[in-house]
């Protein structure tokens, strides 16, 4: 039963990725906190979710160009490590998230190369308003079929290999969330210099970081 | 032949616009999409006239491309354009014309600048300890405020100026704006590498060594760009696999 509402939750949170209003539930931070909450975990959830997060600061529903999922990365990452007790889950579950993002990008190429037989030929008519509407509407259906199937596959995937290998996990929790956050890190350089690089924003940055210290030490 | 477009098909290609991306594809892009966002207006506008109905659609079931907020823009001057009989070889022209331009001015001031900005807010009040309610909260709210009235701003712009919504875009100052917000996400970034560093059970907690790996990653991904994502996700899941494979073996 938990596992058909995470797929159905899964193939939801990917169609706002980018085929239904893009109200940006499918976030990492926003899908986390839910399926977290679903499965009894929103800490868990809201962690797993809030480096997800981190990591795609910098990836973007553009276009044409193919970009990790987010949300069916962090339902896999949050359903993977959630139930779990050993020391390995965090770290593990948003690893298999990482790679199912990736697979969840790839999944979406497909999807548009499908998408791209069903809709009306432009060159010949199309058959009338109906045509349109059931085009659209079969697409949009595919594409929440799609975010669900790569959810489910993820999710069995992460759980069982958490669950074999979570326990042989060598790092402890601070050295495992020092681990995560170098590949965020990358990301947060990545958006410095998306937005407008070192040398140009250095005093804003370094305002922001005296504020941030002053903030969490305070606080 | 055109009636007034009624307000009930107004607000319904409105609200179809959310859907504008449903059938994306790499043949015509937005085209599908375009075409059942416009379907409310265009019954409207052709009721029962079947052959004009058809001709219509099948030019705009073209290929056409902008970013998904601001697609209003084209979706509403379409309309506006259609409704006053215009010749549709200048509706195409028109189409043709501004999807550069709405893709780039979106994906400049949304996906690189308004997301991550409103992102790194609400991670900064994760790790500062607030309530999940607020930092997913104020995520959505305030992201969705800007999304939405870009959205309406857009398709009221397209319905008010049609063929010429390039002055309006001019004058709205996208450039402006997105720089505004620009150092204002610097400013927020810094805040949060701050917050990372310093808050309890943060990166400084971890040690030095992850401190230091961090800065190398972070001076990566600022020299490197966007080229450096990838590697850095695959090093993290196979540092991921290496670690656990170490647990099994020691």
């Amino acid at each position: 039963m938990e596992i058909a509402q995470v797929t159905v939750i899964g193939g939801l949170l990917a169609l706002d990725g980018t085929s239904v209003g893009q109200f940006m539930l499918s976030r990492p931070l926003v899908a986390g906190a839910i399926i977290g909450w679903l499965l009894g975990a929103p800490g868990l959830g809201l962690t797993v979710g809030a480096m997800l997060e981190l990591y795609l600061l910098v990836s973007f529903p553009t276009g044409g160009s193919r970009f990790p999922e987010g949300a069916t990365a962090t339902v896999v990452a949050v359903a993977s490590a959630a139930g779990s007790v050993t020391p390995g889950a965090l770290p593990i579950g948003v690893a298999v998230g990482l790679v199912w993002g990736q697979l969840g990008g790839i999944s979406i190429s497909g999807l548009r190369h499908v998408n791209a037989r069903l809709v009306p030929e432009p060159t010949r008519e199309p058959r009338g308003p109906g045509h349109v509407t059931a085009a659209h509407l079969g697409a949009l259906l595919l594409d929440f079929l799609r975010g669900a199937v790569v959810t489910l596959s993820g999710v069995l995937v992460g759980r069982a290999v958490v669950e074999n290998f979570g326990g042989a996990w060598s790092l402890t929790s601070g050295a495992s969330l020092g681990l995560l956050l170098v590949g965020g890190a990358v990301s947060a350089g990545i958006l410095l210099r998306d937005l407008g690089g070192f040398r140009r924003r250095r005093i804003l940055l370094v305002a922001g970081m005296a504020l941030g210290i002053l903030g969490a030490r305070f606080l | 032949m055109s009636r007034p477009l009624s307000r009930a098909a107004l607000v319904s290609s409105f609200l179809r616009s959310f859907l504008i991306q449903g059938s994306w594809n790499y043949h015509t892009m937005l085209g599908c999409g375009f075409a059942f966002a416009l379907l409310p207006g265009l019954r409207r506008l052709y009721g029962a006239e079947a052959e004009d109905m058809a001709s219509s659609l099948s030019r705009h079931v073209e290929l056409f491309n902008a970013h998904p907020y601001l697609s209003g823009v084209a979706l509403g001057a379409v309309l506006r354009l259609e409704r006053d009989g215009a010749d549709p070889e200048m509706v195409r022209r028109f189409k043709l014309a501004v999807r550069g331009p709405l893709g780039s001015l979106g994906d400049a001031l949304v996906w690189a600048t308004w997301l991550p900005t409103v992102s790194v807010l609400a991670l900064s009040l994760f790790w500062l300890g607030a309530p999940t309610w607020l930092a997913v909260g104020a995520f959505l709210v305030i992201y969705n405020v800007g999304h939405v009235a870009l959205r309406l701003w857009g398709f009221r712009v397209g319905l008010a100026e049609g063929r010429d919504v390039g002055r309006r875009l001019a004058e709205a100052h996208f450039s402006a704006w997105t720089n505004r917000l620009r150092a204002a996400g610097a400013l927020l970034l810094g805040v949060l590498v701050g917050v990372i560093l310093a808050a309890d059970g943060g990166l400084a907690a971890a040690g030095i060594l992850w401190v230091s790996l961090s800065v190398v990653a972070f001076l990566a991904g600022l020299w490197v760009g966007h080229r450096a994502w990838r590697p850095a996700a695959a090093t993290v899941v196979a540092a991921v696999v290496v670690l656990t494979a170490a647990g099994l073996v020691l």
